[in-house]
């Protein structure tokens, strides 16, 4: 019997492309949700009280979406995977998008949208940190020549 | 027994509202520090707004003008210092330059862009026209010695300053009651907006003041005459 190993590998390869990158975007998709839970959503949960104020009450849950199956390229080349927050109060009805940003991969750095800009997720936290010009903005596909 | 019972709301209120002012005060601090920023600002910045760095100046000025105002509003409307006309009308003119030219425009200016839209927006500018014309009003007829419109003006003035004590107590009711926090905000500013014009007019009223007054003469307990319908 004659066996044909260069068919088979390519078959076996084949069939392992698509879990490989599903297990990768899953593996992204969770890693995100985890830091944003431990490095944004926990603090401010800590910071957050009813004080007598005329600021929001803190939501009873919040909850993190990953906007992007794949990380996404800004200009200077760095990987990021957007993000967005929701909220719910009482109900059961969860509002969208409350806090929209992304966190750079390997650097770990997170950005939060403070009206049209980007800014250090610590402004959420209270720190005065202005605004980072080109995070979060995914590069335009290269022109074709 | 009614004479030594009648002052006890009034000075309920006074003691009730000096304590939120205080709470107030209190919680307020953090708007002048240039490190850290209070919830309520980075709520706001979220939202795109037009003019930030007016919108900060006039949020400084709103608080400071505020913490100031109200609690010495409340204690021109204390007898001790109503019996020193000097000082009452010192303080007083102090007071209301300050309510008139820092207070009410600060707060038109953050009416504008206040979270909760148009609704909220429109109460925000109904308290300060109420306060402005309160204020004016107030000063009107004291040099006309006509107090018994100067003093229904000032309760409005007290009135609208006390929404701030009143409304935050009301949200944090509907917020334990699990209420919206979009609905629980535009009611917590409007039923105490319209609340305390409507008490301040009763209050005012010469209906109130007759009753009172005919209960007393029933119980042959008099007060002096003039003292009480002066400040009634």
């Amino acid at each position: 019997m004659k066996f044909f190993p260069k068919p088979a590998w390519f078959v076996v390869v084949l069939c392992l492309v698509p879990s490989l990158a599903q297990a990768d975007e899953a593996s992204l998709a969770a890693w995100t949700q985890k830091t944003v839970r431990d490095a944004l959503i926990k603090p401010l949960a800590q910071r957050e009280s009813r004080s007598f104020s005329r600021e929001r009450p803190p939501p009873r849950e919040r909850r993190v979406r990953v906007l992007a199956t794949t990380a996404l390229t800004d200009k200077s080349g760095k990987e990021f995977v957007p993000f967005a927050i929701d909220d719910r109060f009482g109900g059961d009805t969860w509002n969208q998008n409350v806090i929209e940003g992304c966190l750079y991969r390997g650097t770990g750095y997170l950005f939060v949208k403070i009206g049209e800009d980007y800014r250090p997720s610590a402004f959420l936290l209270g720190k005065n940190v202005g605004a980072v010009k080109g995070v979060c903005v995914a590069a335009p596909p290269p022109a074709k020549s | 027994m009614i004479r030594s019972v009648a002052p006890l709301p009034r000075w309920l209120f006074l003691a009730l509202m000096l304590a939120g002012s205080a709470l107030i005060t209190w919680t307020s601090l953090g708007y002048f520090d240039s490190e850290e920023l209070p919830p309520f600002v980075i709520e706001k910045l979220q939202q795109s707004l037009r003019f930030e760095a007016l919108w900060m100046a006039a949020l400084r000025v709103h608080v400071a003008a505020a913490v100031v105002t109200f609690p010495v509003c409340l204690l021109l409307m204390t007898r001790p210092l109503q019996r020193r006309p000097v000082w009452h009308r010192w303080i007083g003119r102090l007071t209301g330059t300050l309510v008139l030219f820092a207070l009410v425009p600060s707060g038109v200016v953050l009416a504008f862009e206040a979270k909760g839209g148009r609704a909220v927006s429109a109460g925000f500018l109904l308290s300060a026209l109420i306060v402005g014309w309160g204020i004016v009003h107030g000063v009107i007829t004291a040099r006309r010695r006509d107090l018994v419109s100067h003093q229904r003006a000032m309760r409005h003035v007290v009135a609208q300053m006390s929404v701030a004590v009143t409304s935050r107590t009301l949200m944090f009711v509907l917020d334990s009651r699990g209420v919206d926090p979009a609905v629980a905000y535009v009611v917590a500013l409007w039923v105490p907006v319209l609340g305390s014009a409507l008490v301040a007019e009763l209050v005012s009223s010469r209906f109130i003041w007759n009753r009172a007054r005919s209960l007393v003469v029933d119980r042959s307990v008099r007060a002096p005459r003039s003292r009480r319908e002066v400040f009634p």
